[in-house]
């Protein structure tokens, strides 16, 4: 069977979470042929990961750089109508869901013509531009805002539609001709696998990690351009989200916490299969020996987001219990964002803890960060469905976690403790219970390895998706909750592990192949 | 707790509460934010979960928490923070650049003995300025798409490259026009010397300019002022061989710590758009040495107001580069004003027009001044033919500037097409003399202002 992995910005061309799993998944899967469609920046980007003979091709969709020349250019200052309709819902509300038939048919049309050029000319940018002026006052209304404050500009049109151009480059790349199509992000990435099954009829399986619109929400928080280009772009990413979401024949977010924003997104519910995050056992045996002085280990990118200064703070409310308590920091800061380490470095100066608190950069063996702590903490203030997280427990290091993402389906109290975001005193008073209990380390230990290793291994996560692949790859579709009459997919995790999540993938033929 | 209860008014009559000093703390995200799923987005950011929304604001989960903070804040977006200017003006003594190494070619007087020492002058500049166009095509479109260190790695990879054809163009000069070697080493030195420039303009590392120009410009200077002694000519001939040496050396150095190479070195479709900016280069110089090559009779002989005003124009290359950046701010300024393309488009012709005048401006002092120099020091004399060829030469000064100016703006196929023309139309009808010298460029800069004008005016180009 051919599997078409379509991903942005990520496998094979980076590093990070999202890279490891699909690496984890295509060598996992050698029976499958696999064609991964990667979209770059500029296609110059070299291959970061080697790939597995599974994968038979690689393809790269470039979003910037000089447009692909193929297809006939426009010509005339007219606009075709299916740009037209795509103006049309950019500049309003997509009330009536016709983004999906306006997206498909600029797919059609760049089968033939050239859609970069169509979109970045002037007629375009013209028409927007007049659209706009026709239509603002009641666009702002409706958005709360002064219409004559937040008006638009030519150069917001212009920047509107080039965004809009590059994002929809991959439209202007052929389909890949595969039986089941499965992007690993929603967001542009779902472009290829929409494309697909466009021109050859075939399922899309959508797998988020982190949740697309979300990070672009919080990407364009402060953006490079005017605010009636960040609310077009944004709502048309969310109606690309939405169309991909429609689309898909399953829905397959890394953990629970990911589907409450599928759903506000317009997934619907009853597609939606949680498959979990999953790291190699084998990687990470059972730690039996603890630090000779008390320790706690966090490991992890040293970016804003972890938030370490919350974790500093909570270690020096237990210095002041516990004198000779350590803090190990594992991690380096990503290029060009190190002046955040220097301020956490600062700041445990600040709080005389310095001499207990090091930052030890990055480790060859992330298992020996896990030895090094009597306690695994992560204070971070936003996370999907952390790794760092997983791998601890599945040594069965006993773990302290913020409420942050998925955090809380991994670490149920019976396995770890979880306590709120930006909280030192919560934090302090978690680890000083841990460090001041062996009997308990060793009781949430033992039973957060157990569940990692029932529910958050490679071999769950790529069984689900092996067995995906062969259901909706030969004409099954997946049946809703209702109809296979279980509990829907979203209640709570089974603390227990019980019931592993994919065993709730219930099938029935969709009566065509 | 109804969430309601969580506002509560104060004496003052402000709101307070929970839910109050929340929509206070998110005042700004709600202010500019396009949906409440973006106010979601931020509160999830700062920590607040499904959990906090339900015990602390009684709300089911953090998207209703947003959706109540979006109402209650109306939008006001803050204006997005300034772009860097890319059009930030470079100083008008960058043209000293272009123009102080014209002073070598009197120096190396007595080196450019033999036959076809203009052929091989030409070949030289030829493949020099195009080659060097090119390179800079590749070079601006890498540091625009990956930033310094791509760009400084694919420079120094085209320079080699650039170096190597230029080695097998003088090689077959030498071996198809018998020139004399110090003739082919001169002409060589001078297209090696533009590649070593073009590389260190595009990093922006010009300030190293005059260290390569400084032996070759001193000893040349010198030599001149001393009245050629016989005595200095080795001392000088070396000294002119150091700067395009240097300039190489300095390019490779600046362009060392690009780190290691990551994907392709190049892909086809930057060679694709380097082809172009290849062709400007050698139409344009083929442009401006034609009336030097030609002579005021098109049968060779020189042309007296194409040398006085070649250096000055050279100079004026300053001038154009700072009218160019100005036009450039003048029209994305003029794109945030206004929603009506129809205004834009008379606007950016305003614009154009004052971009032209200034240029014209700056070159007609400079070469002025030029002929003044000469007129005063008897090197000519004034008659109508020198006030032509001059006028001739201004003329198509005006015409590149507007090449120039769209090639920037990525125009370049109907300029192109325009100047390669008139280059051909040039040399077909060379025996017209003069006349022609006058006609062409003025039919040129009459086409290319009439295009400019109709092609500029689409705001995409100037976003």
């Amino acid at each position: 069977m051919r599997v078409a992995l379509t991903a942005e910005g990520t496998y094979p061309h980076q590093f990070g979470g999202v890279s490891v799993w699909c690496d984890q998944l295509v060598r996992a899967l050698p029976r499958y042929e696999f064609t991964v469609v990667a979209l770059v920046a500029t296609g110059t980007e070299p291959v970061q990961w080697e790939l597995p003979p599974q994968v038979s091709q690689l393809v790269t969709v470039p979003l910037w750089g000089p447009p692909s020349a193929a297809g006939r250019k426009p010509r005339g200052r007219g606009v075709p109508l299916v740009v037209r309709d795509l103006v049309d819902v950019l500049a309003d509300e997509d009330i009536d869901g016709r983004f999906g038939i306006v997206l498909r048919d600029l797919y059609e049309y760049a089968r033939t013509r050239n859609l970069s050029a169509t979109l970045a000319s002037e007629a375009t940018a013209r028409l927007l531009a007049d659209t706009w002026r026709e239509r603002w006052p009641l666009i702002a209304t409706r958005r709360g805002a002064s219409p004559a404050l937040t008006r638009p500009t030519l150069h917001d049109a212009v920047t509107a539609m080039r965004l809009v151009e590059h994002a929809l480059r991959p439209l202007s790349h052929p389909a890949v001709e595969v039986d089941v199509a499965h992007a690993v992000t929603n967001g542009l990435g779902v472009l290829p696998a929409l494309a697909a099954k466009w021109r050859y009829q075939v399922p899309v399986i959508v797998t988020e990690h982190g949740v697309y619109m979300r990070e672009q929400y919080l990407h364009l928080r402060n953006p490079p351009f005017g605010w009636p280009v960040k609310d077009l772009y944004l709502r048309f990413l969310a109606q690309i989200c939405a169309v991909g979401y429609r689309e898909a024949e399953v829905i397959t977010p890394g953990n629970v916490y990911n589907k409450r924003w599928e759903e506000e997104l317009g997934a619907d519910g009853d597609r939606v299969r949680t498959v979990y995050n999953g790291v190699n056992p084998e990687d990470f045996p059972p730690l039996t020996d603890e630090p000779e002085v008390p320790t706690i280990s966090w490991v992890g990118r040293i970016d804003p987001i972890k938030d370490l200064e919350t974790l500093l703070r909570a270690f020096a409310l237990v210095m002041a219990e516990l004198p000779q308590a350590r803090l190990r920091i594992f991690g380096a800061p990503p290029r060009g964002r190190e002046a955040y380490m220097e301020r956490c470095k600062a700041l445990a100066a600040d709080l005389k803890i310095d001499g207990n608190a090091t930052f030890e950069g990055r480790i060859p063996k992330i298992r020996d960060a896990y030895a090094a702590g009597h306690v695994v903490a992560l204070c971070s203030i936003s996370e999907g469905f952390p790794y760092s997280l997983i791998e601890a427990m599945t040594c069965g290091r006993p773990c302290v976690a913020t409420d942050v993402g998925g955090v809380s389906e991994a670490l149920p109290p019976e396995a770890g403790i979880v306590v709120p975001p930006r909280a030192p005193e919560e934090m302090a008073a978690a680890c000083l219970k841990l460090l001041r209990d062996p009997e308990l380390r060793a009781r949430l230990g033992t039973t957060a390895r157990k569940r990692a290793l029932e529910h958050f291994t490679v071999d769950r996560a790529v069984s689900a998706f092996d067995e995906i692949y062969n259901l909706i790859g030969t004409g099954w579709r997946l049946m809703s909750a209702e109809e296979a009459q279980l509990p829907a997919d979203g209640d709570e995790l089974p603390a227990d592990g019980d019931q592993p999540v994919e065993d709730t993938l219930t099938t029935g033929h969709s009566g065509s192949s | 707790m109804m969430s309601s209860d969580l506002i509560a008014e104060t004496s003052s009559g402000e709101a307070s509460g929970p839910l109050a000093e929340l929509a206070d703390r998110f005042r700004g995200i709600c202010r500019s934010a396009v949906d409440p799923l973006e106010v979601a987005s931020a509160l999830e950011f700062d920590g607040v979960s499904d959990r906090a929304a339900r015990v602390e604001y009684d709300v089911p989960d953090v998207f209703a928490l947003a959706r109540q903070l979006y109402a209650q804040v109306p939008r006001d977006p803050a204006p997005a923070a300034p772009e860097p200017d890319p059009w930030r003006a470079r100083p008008l003594s960058h043209g000293l650049l272009y123009a102080i190494p014209a002073v070598c070619f009197p120096a190396a007087g007595t080196l450019l003995v033999g036959p076809h020492v203009l052929r091989v002058l030409v070949i030289a500049l030829l493949s020099g300025w195009g080659l060097s166009q090119g390179l800079a095509a590749v070079g601006y479109q890498r540091l625009g798409m990956s930033g310094p260190g791509p760009a400084r790695r694919v420079l120094r990879a085209g320079l080699a490259s650039c170096l190597v054809v230029v080695a097998i163009i003088m090689l077959a000069a030498l071996v198809t026009l018998h020139t004399r070697l110090p003739v082919i080493a001169f002409g060589a030195g001078e297209a090696v010397y533009m590649l070593g420039a073009c590389v260190l303009l595009v990093i922006g590392a010009e300030r190293w300019l005059p260290a390569a120009l400084a032996p070759g410009v001193t000893a040349a200077t010198v030599f001149l002022i001393m009245g050629k002694p016989h005595s200095l000519e080795h001392q000088t001939f070396v000294g002119l061989a150091a700067t395009p040496v240097l300039a190489i050396v300095l390019a490779v150095v600046c362009t060392i710590g690009a780190g290691p190479r990551e994907g392709r070195l190049v892909n086809a479709s930057e060679l694709a758009g380097a082809v172009p900016a290849i062709a400007l280069g050698v139409i344009a110089a083929g442009l401006l040495s034609f009336p030097g090559v030609a002579g005021v009779t098109g049968h060779g002989g020189g042309n007296v107001g194409s040398l006085v005003a070649s250096v000055p124009l050279a100079l004026s290359m300053g001038v154009a580069e700072w009218s160019l950046l100005w036009y450039r701010r003048g029209t994305r300024h003029a794109l945030t004003l206004t929603d009506d393309s129809r205004w834009f488009h008379r606007r950016a012709n305003l614009l154009l027009l004052g971009a032209l005048t200034q240029y014209v401006f700056g070159a007609l002092m400079l070469v002025g001044a030029a002929l003044g120099v000469a007129l005063l020091s008897r090197q000519v004399r004034l008659d109508s033919t020198l006030l032509l060829s001059v006028t001739g030469y201004l003329l198509l000064g005006a015409a590149m500037f507007l090449v120039m100016l769209l090639a920037t703006m990525r125009v370049r196929l109907v300029p192109l097409a325009v100047a390669a023309a008139a280059l051909a139309v040039e040399i077909v009808l060379r025996h017209h003399g003069l006349s022609v010298q006058i006609a062409l460029p003025t039919l040129l800069l009459a086409v290319v202002l009439m295009y400019a004008f109709r092609r500029l005016g689409s705001a995409v180009l100037h976003a």
